[in-house]
């Protein structure tokens, strides 16, 4: 065996070493949330850990879904109640983040894009800019700022958190999409009798889909995941998401491990389906043919 | 179709002013040519015609009708782009119906239209294909469909053949040219191929550095070029400068060229001892078969490079490079010299210093 064939070789190994240590670092707490949901309350505190349940149980989704239950001996309520209010506002102030983001963030990008005023890139500048300014700071302004406007709990308050934080990455992402664009296509579809609206709407959007639905799925999984934000800001199942109710499965008594598990596997599933629904989209080369 | 007047046109980007106070008038149905090098303008002239570039100053009106303020969508004016600009999305069909569709065409006469314009362009067979999935020329129609479809008073066209390859710019040249002569209508053509505006326009707009160096027929700009510019610009391979001086005397006027006499007839406004620059075209010299004649112009033969039809002969005269072409092939060795004779019919005289024409 050459030295170069054993070179290569190690070099295979190094890679299959490393994917793996990639997929268990990003799909091993899944892996363990998944079998930690479908195992027994006794067999999460009695036993020593297992890679797989010895008994597999859907109790927890059971108890997510509506059933009473009893543990250690006490009639556990149903959680269901709690849960689908939090998955519903999740859904809610997620998807009414994403679409305004993705609706200003395209409109907006394009200004700064394409339009001439003073100040536009200073003005763009200063929006991107607050991307460095951690939640916790502006937090407790905020906090008053929304007591004033009477937004302490409503999807409008969330929502507009939302939006305001994740709409300079949004516009940036666009802007690069829009630079990349040849304003010919815009010149043409003007000189064959197009407005500037019709235009970025007919002609210029189409093309940037891919663009929208990056900046899309990128705001949807941030919104998904928020919990600072909804922790100060959505103290009741009026707004309450998800990630804030999972770890109040923890009670001065008892952590539910089962059941926050349960609750976590099920919360990976709107974003799953939100991200494989647009992925389709998500094509390249819709640029082709449009030049020589 | 329109006329198109501009009227001491001007454009700054900041402090740099890039066209001059550039006029010109284009007659209805007139294929006109802006040809320059690159940067000279000839683009953003178009693209402030087609009101995709803010005018400075001066004025362009349509058919009388002065448009500096006229959005591009209502100016009525079509262009076809460089690089085509096709909407990559649409089908030919919908690209080539797509000014239609805006102004509220009903189908019918839309498909009607651009059936029409397909058959024209031979792009029938493409209408329901998207752009990617068709050849460089085929786009190139496609861009041109899309422009006559709707019948615009005036086209443009921003260098449209530059992106193909020789043969088909050769074709593609002379259906532009059929079609325009069909359809009549005002057409502007950038290119800074002088083969193009030779061969399709009426006439050509010569630029230099944002002013208007001359406005003619082909054959005219050819022919009597306005000054040294022109004179080189325009030709291929470049006209033959020489530098000269006038001698006048009893009426008669000679340009000295070092040792060699060349008579000429001058205006009077050339005054004794002018410095002026003699032009000759390649074609124009003669071989002087008899004896070396004082006005016959001495080359030394550095090389000959045979083309098939001709004979291209580049040489040296007195320091400065000389390009000659022969149709008879003629036997020509390397060092020799050669005496070249010219007409004098075919002698252009430049001011040296301005440049102007001066014969």
């Amino acid at each position: 065996m050459s030295a170069r064939t054993i070179n290569s070789r190690f070099l295979l190994a190094g890679k299959v070493v490393g994917v793996l240590a990639l997929l268990f670092w990003s799909v091993g707490p899944i892996y363990w949330a998944l079998a930690t949901s479908l195992t027994r309350p006794a067999d999460l505190v009695s036993k020593a850990p297992r890679f797989w349940p010895e008994h597999v149980t859907f109790e927890h989704y059971a108890r997510l879904f509506g059933a009473e239950s009893v543990s250690q001996g006490n009639t556990v309520q149903s959680v269901w109640p709690q849960f689908s209010a939090a998955l519903l506002n999740s859904i809610l102030t997620s998807l009414a983040a994403t679409v305004l983001t993705v609706a200003i963030a395209a409109f907006g990008a394009y200004a700064f894009v394409r339009l001439r005023f003073p100040g536009r890139n200073l003005v763009f500048v200063l929006v991107v800019a607050t991307m460095a300014i951690p939640a916790y700071t502006v937090m407790i302004p905020l906090y008053r700022l929304m007591i004033m406007m009477g937004l302490i709990d409503t999807y409008v308050g969330i929502t507009l958190i939302y939006v305001s934080a994740f709409l300079p990455l949004a516009l940036w992402l666009m802007r690069t999409v829009y630079q990349a664009m040849p304003l010919s296509l815009e010149e043409a579809a003007w000189l064959d009798g197009a407005g500037r609206i019709y235009t970025l709407l007919r002609i210029v959007m189409p093309l940037a889909a891919p663009g929208l639905i990056a900046a899309a799925i990128l705001t949807f999984l941030n919104a998904w995941g928020q919990f600072i934000v909804p922790l100060v800001f959505s103290p009741t199942l009026a707004t309450k998401p998800l990630t804030v109710l999972i770890p109040e499965f923890v009670t001065r008594n008892y952590v539910d491990y089962g059941l926050m598990n349960a609750a976590g596997i099920l919360a990976i599933v709107p974003p799953i389906i939100l991200v494989i629904f647009l992925n389709r989209y998500l094509v390249s080369g819709l640029m082709a043919g449009a030049q020589k | 179709m329109a006329a198109v007047d501009i009227e001491g046109l001007r454009k700054s980007y900041g402090k740099a002013e890039i066209i001059h106070g550039v006029d010109l008038a284009i007659a209805e149905g007139e294929f006109i040519s802006l040809i320059g090098a690159s940067g000279c303008g000839k683009s953003t002239l178009l693209r402030m015609i087609a009101g995709l570039e803010p005018i400075t100053g001066g004025r362009i009106s349509l058919d009388g009708r002065v448009i500096n303020d006229v959005a591009p969508k209502d100016r009525d004016i079509a262009m076809v782009f460089q690089n085509y600009a096709l909407y990559p999305h649409l089908t030919v069909f919908e690209n080539m119906g797509f000014s239609l569709k805006l102004r509220n065409v009903p189908k019918p006469e839309i498909e009607k239209a651009v059936g029409q314009a397909a058959a024209l362009l031979g792009l029938e067979p493409y209408l329901q294909r998207y752009p990617k999935e068709l050849s460089g020329g085929q786009r190139q129609r496609v861009a041109m469909g899309r422009a006559i479809v709707r019948k615009p008073q005036v086209f443009l066209f921003d260098e449209p053949l530059s992106n193909l390859d020789a043969k088909l710019r050769v074709q593609m040249r002379s259906e532009i040219r059929a079609l325009q002569r069909r359809l009549g209508t005002t057409s502007i053509y950038v290119t800074h191929d002088q083969m193009e505006a030779m061969t399709m326009s009426d006439r050509i707009v010569v630029l230099n550095a944002g002013r208007i160096e001359q406005v003619g027929a082909p054959l005219e700009v050819y022919d009597r070029p306005a000054n040294i510019f022109v004179a080189t610009f325009i030709g291929s391979p470049a006209m033959n400068l020489l530098e000269g001086r006038v001698e006048r005397s009893d009426g008669k006027s000679i340009v000295w060229l070092g040792e060699i006499a060349v008579s000429l007839e001058l205006p009077d406004e050339v005054r004794d001892g002018a410095a002026v620059v003699l032009g000759i075209r390649p074609e124009h010299f003669e071989l002087d078969p008899g004896q070396p004649s004082t006005s016959a112009l001495p080359v030394v033969v550095q090389m000959t490079e045979p083309t098939g039809a001709e004979l291209q002969v580049y040489g040296e005269f007195a320091g400065d490079r000389i390009v000659a072409t022969f149709r008879n092939r003629p036997a020509l060795g390397e060092g020799e010299t050669v005496p070249m004779r010219m007409p004098q019919s075919a002698l252009h005289v430049f001011d040296r210093d301005s440049g102007r024409r001066l014969n």
